[in-house]
């Protein structure tokens, strides 16, 4: 038995010429990801038809809750109203992190962030908004003093970790979300092996027929699914949030 | 169908994801963070304006409660007032009523005793006149002897004319 994981499928590969940028490619990623996108914006409309004042509905209880949430969740972890043009910023990227992840429940649908580009683009954005608050906080010059702190020898070091944010946030996120990838489909592997195995033992054509149906796959799955779709997503897509605004409410405060 | 390496950059794939979250950052402001902050600052605001009208409302009873206790202190002091007047000339009323009868019982003792006085008076004239009557009389008794039929005559007619006069 062959088992393989491979990257997102290519729908359409549109060559531009460009030699750094390459070929623009319409990968499952970004289908997904529109459809993610869809979800999400759908949802949002959903929730806030027909808002009123008074007498909510329990979707207007529903979308006030998520704003609240969100604007407490930026506010408790910068301390005070400082970043409340942040909130929307957050809510984005948490909300986009997590539909990805979860989407991958629906068996057609790849997650857009099991593509390390998904993370790195975000990861890069986050970091261009550190980079941007630090040097509104302390200057151009006390953005580059910084790095020669304590002592000017650790200059290399601090560019180094100042460069690990963005690649540690994406690396962490992905891999999460790959590593939940490949176990489930070793696991499906695996249990697909068992299966025609045990169900081999009986002989004729029948268990040559019953083998090929991994009934062992029935269960056991659905059970790890919890932690390595559901928790993991649900983790990664909260860490990722939680970072962003450790990392931008740190940059703003010098 | 090609797929892409599991672990892979590509450039347009980032660019379009970058692009991707800005229209998902522009769809949930428009669409979630919008409407939900106007309503929760509309709500905002008719709390605030229920919590001052009630403000308002709280003074402007407190206004009116004191111009009525105000009111009510100035009609109890009226009435107090009043009262006081009217016990005070009932009181004189009722002082004059007592002078006044008083003034009249004397006045009525006064004319008994004056009245009585008078009678009196009168009776010990009448008294007199009799007693003058009698002793003329028994004078005349007396003396009936020695006197003439004339002088009898002429007494008698004295006598009769001073009863006529007398009476």
């Amino acid at each position: 038995m062959e088992f393989d994981i491979s990257g997102a499928k290519i729908f359409a590969r549109i060559p531009t010429g460009i030699p750094v940028l390459g070929d623009i490619l319409i990968t499952e990623t970004l289908v997904v990801s529109w459809i993610v996108m869809l979800i999400i914006t759908g949802l949002c409309i959903f929730l806030t038809r027909n808002l009123k004042v008074e007498k909510i509905s329990k979707r207007q209880a529903v979308a006030e809750m998520i704003v609240e949430a969100a604007t407490n969740l930026v506010r408790n972890n910068t301390g005070g109203t400082k970043f409340d043009n942040l909130i929307p910023f957050v809510s984005t990227i948490f909300a986009t992190s997590i539909v990805s992840n979860l989407i991958s429940l629906i068996p057609i649908f790849r997650s857009p962030t099991a593509d390390l580009s998904t993370e790195a683009s975000w990861a890069i954005l986050v970091f261009i908004m550190i980079t941007a608050n630090k040097i509104k906080a302390g200057g151009l010059l006390g953005y580059m003093k910084g790095f020669t702190e304590p002592i000017p020898v650790m200059t290399p070091f601090n560019i180094l970790s100042e460069l690990a944010t963005p690649v540690s946030m994406a690396c962490r996120h992905f891999g999460n979300i790959l590593s939940g990838i490949v176990i489930n489909g070793l696991i499906y592997a695996a249990l697909a092996i068992a299966s025609g195995a045990l169900l081999g033992l009986i002989p004729g054509a029948v268990g040559d027929f019953l083998s090929h149906i991994p009934i062992l796959s029935v269960g056991l799955p659905a059970v790890l699914s919890v932690y390595f779709d559901w928790f993991t997503g649900a983790m990664q897509a909260f860490i990722f949030t939680m970072l962003t605004i450790m990392y931008i409410a740190n940059a703003a405060e010098g | 169908m090609n797929t892409q390496p599991l672990v892979t950059l590509v450039p347009w794939t980032m660019i379009a994801q970058f692009l991707n979250l800005m229209i998902q950052l522009f769809l949930i402001k428009k669409f979630l963070f919008k409407p939900v902050n106007d309503i929760l600052e509309k709500r905002r605001q008719l709390t605030d304006q229920a919590i001052r009208e009630a403000r308002e409302a709280k003074e402007e009873a407190d206004g009116l409660k004191t111009q009525y206790e105000s009111g009510i202190a100035k009609a109890r002091e009226e009435a107090a007032r009043i009262m006081q007047d009217a016990q005070r000339e009932a009181q004189g009323r009722a002082d004059d009523l007592v002078h006044e009868a008083q003034a009249k019982a004397a006045g009525i003792k006064a004319q008994a005793e004056a009245d009585i006085a008078q009678e009196r008076k009168k009776a010990i004239n009448e008294v007199k006149n009799e007693i003058g009557g009698l002793a003329m009389d028994i004078a005349g008794k007396v003396v009936e002897k020695e006197i003439d039929e004339a002088d009898h005559k002429r007494l008698i007619d004295d006598f009769i004319k001073n009863v006529g006069e007398a009476s």
